[in-house]
Formats: structure tokens, sequence, C-alpha cells
């Protein structure tokens, strides 16, 4: 039976050939980096994703930090800034994955920040509404750009806006935009933005990182070699050394360079199309069945969440992977608070598209879901 | 029918340990017939050669298709020491006529240590 998968905003597969030509490239030279070695015959690939990333994102190759994941990411810039503002007050939202939620909930624990959660409605959280949480000690705020449950793009610009006036600390998290929809982290006004290698930008696991518009704002909280200034025994203030120390992932960095590049070769704007062409195509026929629930209709990435009555979504997503050989995932999808809202914290069952799904694995998808919920409404008619 | 031994494995998202295991014959609608004496069952006939879901909170759940000669088996991470023995019990008792009042004692008696682990 052969696989159609549809767990990409997990991690994304297939890989484009050329990253994985890449790969095994990056592999056949010794490593070709600055401040490490005397050889200068091969690519520097820390460089090279250093400036596909600082392109693709409308940022400065000095302002993008290299880490193991968005997850990695959000962790470097909320404990740094809680170096320098312990005990404040910050503001995230209900629609955060536990990257965000279990970094601040652990803090908040440990007596060195407080923070309130914005709610949302619809699928969005309103700006209005980080607006009236923020407080005289409010320090920084944090909100996912798009939901990995509801697909639903938020408008952090927006939000920035209101941040701004207030001079409070404001991160992006794209883990689920990024290679998704075109980012301008200027036009945004973020002053970080969190992206990961692994999902839409084509590259593979252990590789991340996050653009950083003034280093100053967050202190280092690892420390280590950077190969540079080496006779300073405290770590270097430049950028990006002050944030990454120790041997990078080269090759997975190889990886990614290759897959911006794929990503850019595509255009953002023309996977964003197609994806979410594929997408409405998936809520239509969901329509078709009075017993599926699609949780948000209108996704802004194509990340689409359903259930089907009667039938738990670990039921559904077994189905779908031994009948049909469609790989989706069910739970909670590590944003429990989006869940508690939308299903009563049962959880869901997501497909989420990426830029090789095809039209013909959203019809046989399609196909799947509905032949499973008329088996299930015939259950609960006949019940 | 027997386990014959777990072929996959991995923790789930819900914290549940699943263990995929082959079987020595393919599961039949009259083994969830008979596992309904333990726990609760769902089922959609008609999926295939019918689908099957068996649920035992705090110990474990079941689920196949009839015809299938592996089944998905998530067990409670706590209870999964004491719940362990009992799942091949289940299914190297399944027979027409099997003892039923014999397998309920011994439920019995697991489901008093797993109400103690768990208090």
């Amino acid at each position: 039976m052969p696989v159609i998968y549809l767990n990409n905003a997990a991690t994304s597969w297939p890989k484009p050939q050329r990253v994985k030509d890449v790969l095994a490239e990056s592999l056949e030279l010794p490593v070709f980096g600055s401040g490490r070695t005397t050889g200068t015959q091969g690519i520097d690939y820390i460089s090279l994703a250093r400036e596909k990333a600082a392109g693709l994102f409308h940022a400065d190759a000095k302002q993008i930090v290299f880490t193991h994941s968005a997850t990695d990411s959000l962790n470097i810039i909320i404990s740094g800034f809680l170096k320098k503002n312990r005990g404040c007050h910050a503001v995230a939202t209900a629609l955060d994955h536990n990257s965000v939620l279990r970094p601040l909930h652990e803090f908040q624990r440990d007596g060195i920040l407080r923070f309130d959660i914005a709610d949302f409605a619809g699928g969005y959280v309103s700006p209005d509404t980080i607006s009236s949480l923020i407080r005289k000690d409010t320090k920084f705020a944090v909100m996912t750009h798009a939901s990995n449950v509801l697909g639903s793009v938020q408008d952090v610009r927006a939000v920035a806006d209101i941040l701004a006036d207030k001079d409070i600390f404001f991160i992006v998290d794209g883990a689920q935009t990024a290679g998704h929809i075109a980012v301008d982290v200027e036009k945004i006004g973020c002053d970080a933005f969190v992206f990961t290698g692994h999902k839409a930008l084509l590259g593979v696991a252990g590789t991340g990182g996050f653009y950083l518009k003034d280093a100053e704002q967050i202190a280092p909280t690892r420390f280590g070699g950077t190969g540079t200034q080496s006779s300073e025994l405290f770590q270097p203030e430049d950028m990006p050394e002050k944030f990454e120390c120790g041997t990078q992932n080269i090759t997975g960095l190889a990886a990614l360079a290759e897959g911006i590049s794929y990503v850019k070769s595509r255009g953002v704007a023309d996977i964003h199309a197609q994806g979410m062409r594929q997408t409405k195509y998936l809520v239509s026929r969901f329509r078709e069945a009075e017993n599926i629930r699609i949780h948000h209709e209108t996704p802004g990435v194509p990340v689409l969440s359903f259930n089907i009555e009667g039938l738990s979504c670990e039921d559904v997503g077994f189905i779908l992977s031994r009948k049909y050989g469609i790989i989706t995932r069910t739970g909670l999808h590590c944003a429990p608070l989006v869940h508690e809202k939308i299903d009563g914290g049962s959880g869901s069952v997501r497909i989420s598209l990426s830029c090789f799904t095809t039209d013909a694995e959203c019809t046989a998808a399609a196909d799947a879901v509905l032949e499973i919920a008329e088996n299930a409404a015939k259950r609960f008619n006949s019940a | 029918m027997r386990l014959k031994g777990s072929i996959q494995h991995k923790s789930c998202a819900d914290g549940s340990y699943m263990k995929e295991y082959q079987l020595d014959e393919p599961l039949s609608k009259e083994f969830f017939e008979y596992l309904k004496y333990f726990g609760r069952v769902t089922a959609l006939e008609e999926m295939g050669d019918g689908y099957y879901n068996f649920e035992k909170p705090n110990w474990f759940s079941i689920k196949g298709f009839a015809g299938d000669t592996t089944v998905e088996v998530r067990f409670k991470r706590e209870t999964m020491e004491i719940t362990t023995d009992f799942l091949y019990l289940l299914f190297s008792s399944f027979k027409e006529g099997a003892d039923i009042t014999a397998l309920k004692e011994k439920e019995k008696f697991r489901q008093k240590r797993i109400a103690e682990l768990l208090k």
C-alpha cells in the first residue's frame, strides 16, 4: 500500500532530491567553516544557511541564530530575556504550542515570571485581547504566527504595533508559517521570529533558529567555544556567537540552506496558493458529511483539524493509517489549550499538506475520511 | 489465539505505550464479542472486514481489523506491569466455551492492585 503522508506540520516528507543530494555532498569533504579550520577548499554551509535564512525573512545575516529546533529557539529567547528581566509579566496565547507554554509555566513555578494567556475566538487571538492583558510590568509577549492545530494565521503585525507602543518585546513563533507564507520580519515588526528547519523549509530534524532584531535584548544562557575571540573567557557579545556555541549541525544546516533555496525556487506565493487550493478542496469534501466537524474551515496555512462524530481521533487515525495508508496526526498536537476549547480536550485528527502533496492524494484522503464518516454514521444510526 | 510477539512499539502523545503484536491467526468479530466481557467494544463492521476497538480504562485498549494478523495495543503506562500478562491471557484463552468466570476472577485480582496503584 503506497503511503500518503499528510503529517507535514509535524515534519515534512518527502524532501526535495537536491536536499538529499546536499546531505550526502556535505559529508564528502571535511568541514570548512570560519574559526575552526585552516581549510578553505569547500563550502561553509553554516554561513550559506545563514544568508539563505536571512534572505527568506528579509533580515540581516547577523540577526539569524541557529539552534536545534523551534522549541530550542523559544527556550533560548525566553530564558535569555528573563535573565535580564527577572520577575516580569508576560502575555502568551491559548493557541500556543507547549514549546511556549511549558517554558512559561516552568519559569512561573520558579517564581521568575508571571503571565496571562490571551484567549481566542473563531481561531484568532484578537490584538485587543492581547492589549487588555498588558500590565505595567509586562515586558514580553509571545504568540504563534499560525496555530499548529487550526492553521489560522494570526494578525501579528497588529499585535506588534500595540506592543511596540509600550516597548514590549515581541516573540513570534513561526514554526508553522516559515516556508508556507511570505515572512518579512521588518514588516511584521517583531523583536524575535522563531523558525524550524524540518517542516515547510524542507530541511531535516535537528535544525532551527531565530531572527533577533536587537541582540542586547536577551542574555546568552549557553556558553562555550565559538571559534572566535578565544582568549576571552566570557561569551562573545558579537552576533551570532553570543547565542551559538559548540559545533553546529553542519550537515543539517547544509540541508536547510538547500531546502530554503528549493522553497524560493518554487516561490513561497505559489506554494501557499497550492496549499490553500488543496485545503479548500478538503474542506469542501468534508462538508459533504454531516458528522465531520472541521475545527477551522478557513486556515491560512495547509493545516486542517477535524473529528468524526462518535469516533475518537485515535480510531480515525488508526483506520486512515492501516486501511488506506494515509498518515495523519491525532491527539492534542502539543497545544492543549486549543483543544480545551475546540473538542473538550479529547484531541483531533490533523491533516497537514506540503508543497509535494498532490491533488490525487487529497482526493484519496477526502474519499477515505468520507468513507469512515459514512460508516460511523451507520453505526450511530443503528445504535 | 496467541500473541507471537511485539513487532514495534512507541510512546504515544497521550502518555500511553503502544505495542503492535503479531498474532498466530487472524482477528475476528467473535474475538471482540468475547472481549465485551472485560470492557467496552466499539465497531465499524462495514469498514473493510470490520474495525474493532476494545477499551479497558486504566488497563489497555486493543485496536484492529478483522482478518488482520496484527493488533495494536495501547497500555496505560503506570499499570502496564500488572496488565500485560492479562492481555496475553485474554488472547490465549479465547476459544469456544472459554472459562469466563475464571478469567473474571483473575481480572478482579489485578483490578484491586491497579486501584491501589492509582490511589
